[in-house]
């Protein structure tokens, strides 16, 4: 009778424990957090992946970027606008009248987390290692360099092989972090269990699948303005797990907060959420002559992936044509994001009203092309897709509004490392993709849409475009590159290898006992000068 | 009792030599490339051919299985792909978590599980025998991902009064280890005490019709004494297999209970080690799980013979 009794007691429990969970307490504002802070205790931040390897020269993952923003800096970095600003460089770089020389000045008097002083040797000795280290991630970032000078002990002197303007965003990410050349001597290829930078805070401890600690760096240049003792980050992989952490008080901040979560977030008023527009975007990838594998010259696509996609451009414009972004955007992430048509964000000095030009949802028009294309109703198409629920959403969304135009998507659900390396050798029609996205547009254009680039898994080329590219690489004009930016996408839109969707947002849920967490565009959380509000 | 031993030890041995092929081959078989996995978001071809030669994997599967055999035997499992720590290191730190916590939860299977075995078995046609079985069902019939989010909704968020999630070693401290390991040792024991209390039940109910219960009843004993001393010991032969085979399957099944209370063990390293196409740390993973069946397999056969004797003997003949 006794287990009768607690389990009905269990079962009222979890009805007011549901009911008092779905309370509708306004949220607080997400303006401007101007609490005073005060100094010490420890925040545990749930992240939603393990990063790799915590060596700037070798890490390749995204969430690790989140790591080194706290012990590791840049020469350069960005603020709330996306603006580059120096951090260890104490001013931005100086161009030579070729382009070919880019001369940095550095912050003096800048000690590493081991005590031992930053100058300009400790920084040609990172570059090298970025440059020249067997498994570097950084050498393709870093292959416009041709050699680095120490001019003298507070200023380098970078020789480029052609002028390359995306220099200084390369440099705000970990192409340009310093490392310490003592650490670097005293722990060889042990560098990742034990790094050893300048930042707010250093490496302290690891436990694999588990946690990643740094604690307050005391030699740090800035740290009166560090109130924290002590950074924790969990790694939690489930994003309900991640969140009901969060409402339960285990951790205080929480990366990538699920767009089916953001209602809930909102109403607890214990919670607060960030949001940035990500620098990135999400589409859908067609392959059009990615016969021979990416990076390959183009071919001509052979059974079962070519087909009227493929093969004509007006195909493509009338899938375009029939996808109503808006609706997907309000349907499958609750409005949450912003509709894309172009891979550059509005946000970006970079950004034109040509990179934004948007062709309106227009069912008509897309099955006049298809008439006028003279092509059998319905196309037939596959669509390789990502297995998750929301992936799940949206290939159902995008099938649903381009049947009404005539076209039969077949969604195809394929495990993300086993689509990359099927998409990556041409066996597809459709790929949903997406880019995180960098700071200088470069990065979200280049390997994409120029002739054999190493993420054009479209086999797409266009000689104009190419060379447009390489035209924008090549000027500082900020005024210029915005123009041949805007010309290369209206070309590439034209010829429909991508199909921007939509662009996400960076979701952050953050604790209402925490003030001055900074997330900016690139999605990156900065725990630099965040503390516990006081009176929390 | 020596031959028999013997015989085992040399089957548990076979066993282990199949076991590290199906676990090679298996992980192989898994759709994807792993150097793409490893790579992030970057496709240079260079850098990829880069990482697949860094990892052998650009070695045929022959020469990658025969360098992963002679280096298991050495203890050396090899460097994890993603964190590159030493996998064996790794699995160090995670094994005592899940050990602990099954450990616990079998604590929490076995005293549900036989105390209301027990009450079924002996209060027959009473609400006692009702409300046993009513857990013994509930336990085995609702799934742990979502008994594991209500004791979080209800435990820790809607009445914080323990943690939703992390792990505190219990030799370290054990009060705050207790309060990290109650709901989930509760949530992983609850399927397996449903078990024992089935079997716990049934053994008992058979012991209890036996002609030495009814002899015992006749010399004078007490229902205590009856119970606990004659029906319970007899049934324990049954109960203690499960509680063998249901161990194994603990350990791997923590795989749920450790993702939602984000418990640094083993499960967790299998999910993320499988996500993240990190062959090195699968492979360690699955081995010392195939090992871990295999070991207590053996011990299990062992105990049969220290229990019941009749085994011993028969054991010695074959």
């Amino acid at each position: 009778m006794d287990a009768l009794r607690r389990a009905a007691v269990l079962l009222v429990l979890a009805v007011t424990a549901c009911s008092s969970i779905d309370s509708t307490t306004p949220a607080p504002s997400n303006g401007p957090d101007n609490r005073p802070l005060k100094n010490g205790g420890e925040l545990r931040v749930a992240l939603s992946a393990e990063p790799d390897l915590l060596d700037p020269t070798l890490a390749r993952t995204l969430v690790g970027r989140t790591i080194f923003n706290a012990i590791c800096e840049k020469l350069y970095d960005v603020n709330e606008k996306l603006a580059i600003v120096p951090q260890l460089a104490a001013a931005p770089p100086e161009i030579s009248g070729d382009g070919k020389t880019v001369t940095i000045k550095l912050r003096q008097g800048l000690k590493f987390a081991d005590g031992t002083t930053m100058d300009a040797a400790a920084v040609k000795t990172s570059l090298d290692r970025h440059r020249t280290l067997k498994g570097s991630a950084r050498t393709s970032e870093l292959s416009s360099v041709d050699g680095v000078d120490v001019v003298d002990q507070a200023t380098v002197a970078i020789r480029l092989k052609a002028p390359f303007a995306p220099l200084a965003a390369v440099l705000a990410d970990r192409a340009g972090m310093i490392m310490s050349p003592a650490a670097l001597t005293a722990q060889g290829d042990k560098f990742a269990t034990n790094p050893v930078c300048i930042g707010p805070f250093k490496f302290s401890s690891r436990v694999a699948q588990d946690r990643i600690e740094v604690v307050k760096d005391p030699n740090y240049y800035d740290a009166a303005k560090v109130h924290l003792d002590k950074v924790t980050y969990k790694i939690i992989a489930d994003s309900s797990t991640r969140f009901n952490n969060l409402r339960s008080g285990d951790v205080e901040v929480l990366d990538t907060v699920a767009a089916t979560d953001v209602d809930a977030l909102k109403a607890d008023a214990n919670l607060r959420l960030l949001t940035s527009a990500s620098l990135g975007y999400q589409g859908i990838t067609v392959n059009i002559a990615n016969q021979n594998g990416v990076g390959q010259a183009p071919g001509t696509l052979a059974a079962p992936y070519a087909g009227p996609l493929a093969a004509d451009v007006k195909i493509r414009q009338a899938f375009e044509l029939s996808l109503d972004r808006d609706a997907i955007n309000t349907v499958v992430f609750r409005g949450q994001f912003s509709p894309a048509c172009g891979p550059i964000s509005p946000d970006s000095e970079l950004s034109s009203d040509a990179a934004q030009a948007c062709p309106k949802h227009d069912v008509a028009a897309a099955k006049s092309l298809l008439s006028q294309a003279g092509v059998s109703i319905p196309v037939k198409v596959g669509m390789v897709i990502g297995t998750d629920a929301q992936a799940r959403r949206l290939g159902e969304a995008i099938q649903a509004q381009v049947r009404e135009a005539g076209f039969d998507v077949e969604l195809q659900p394929t495990e993300f490392s086993a689509s990359l390396d099927q998409t990556d050798k041409g066996k597809f029609q459709l790929f949903q993709i997406g880019w995180s996205g960098r700071v200088d547009p470069d990065g979200n254009i280049a390997n994409f849409l120029k002739t054999k680039g190493s993420q054009n898994i479209s086999g797409y080329s266009n000689p104009d475009v190419d060379s447009l590219i390489d035209q924008a690489r090549a000027t500082t004009d900020t005024s210029r590159r915005r123009d041949l930016y805007g010309q290369v996408i209206t070309k590439a839109r034209a010829d429909g290898s991508i199909i921007y969707l939509y662009r996400a947002k960076n979701l952050l849920g953050v604790s209402a006992k925490i003030g001055g967490v900074k997330l900016f565009g690139d999605g990156i959380l900065r725990f630099g000068e965040a503390g516990f509000a006081v009176g929390s | 009792m020596g031959r028999y031993v013997l015989r085992r030890l040399v089957e548990s041995a076979v066993t282990f030599v199949l076991a590290t092929i199906v676990i090679f081959l298996g992980v192989r078989a898994l759709p994807g490339d792993p150097v793409r996995a490893l790579a992030g978001e970057e496709n240079d071809p260079q850098a990829l051919a880069e990482i697949r030669r860094a990892y052998g994997l650009d070695e045929s599967i022959v020469v990658q299985y025969v360098r992963y055999v002679g280096r298991a035997l050495r203890g050396d499992l090899g460097t994890s792909a993603r964190t590159r720590l030493p996998v064996a290191e790794t699995i160090g730190h995670a094994l005592p978590v899940t050990l602990q916590l099954a450990a616990f939860a079998m604590v929490v299977a076995v005293l549900i599980g036989l105390s209301t075995g027990i009450v079924a078995s002996v209060r027959r046609r009473t609400a006692s025998e009702w409300a046993a079985n009513t857990v013994a069902l509930l336990g085995l019939s609702i799934p742990v991902f979502w008994f594991g989010q209500m004791v979080i909704l209800l435990f820790a968020i809607a009445y914080p009064v323990l943690p939703a999630s992390g792990f505190v070693s219990f030799f370290s401290d054990p009060v705050q280890s207790l309060r990290h390991l109650l709901l989930p040792g509760l949530v992983l024991g609850s399927g397996l005490a449903a078990v024992i209390m089935r079997q716990t039940r049934s053994a008992m109910l058979e012991a209890l019709g036996s002609d030495y219960i009814r002899t015992a009843r006749a010399k004078g004993l007490g229902g205590a004494q009856v119970v606990f001393g004659h029906a319970l010991r007899n049934s324990l032969i049954v109960v203690t297999t499960i509680v063998g085979l249901q161990l194994g399957a603990l350990i791997s099944g923590v795989v749920v209970t450790e993702q939602i209370f984000v418990v640094p063990g083993f499960g967790k390293l299998i999910v993320d080690g499988v996500l993240t196409r990190d062959y090195p740390m699968i492979q360690g993973l699955v081995l010392v799980t195939a090992t871990a069946y295999i070991a207590i397999n053996l011990l299990v056969d062992l105990l049969y013979s220290v229990i019941d004797p009749r085994i011993r003997v028969g054991g010695a003949v074959l």
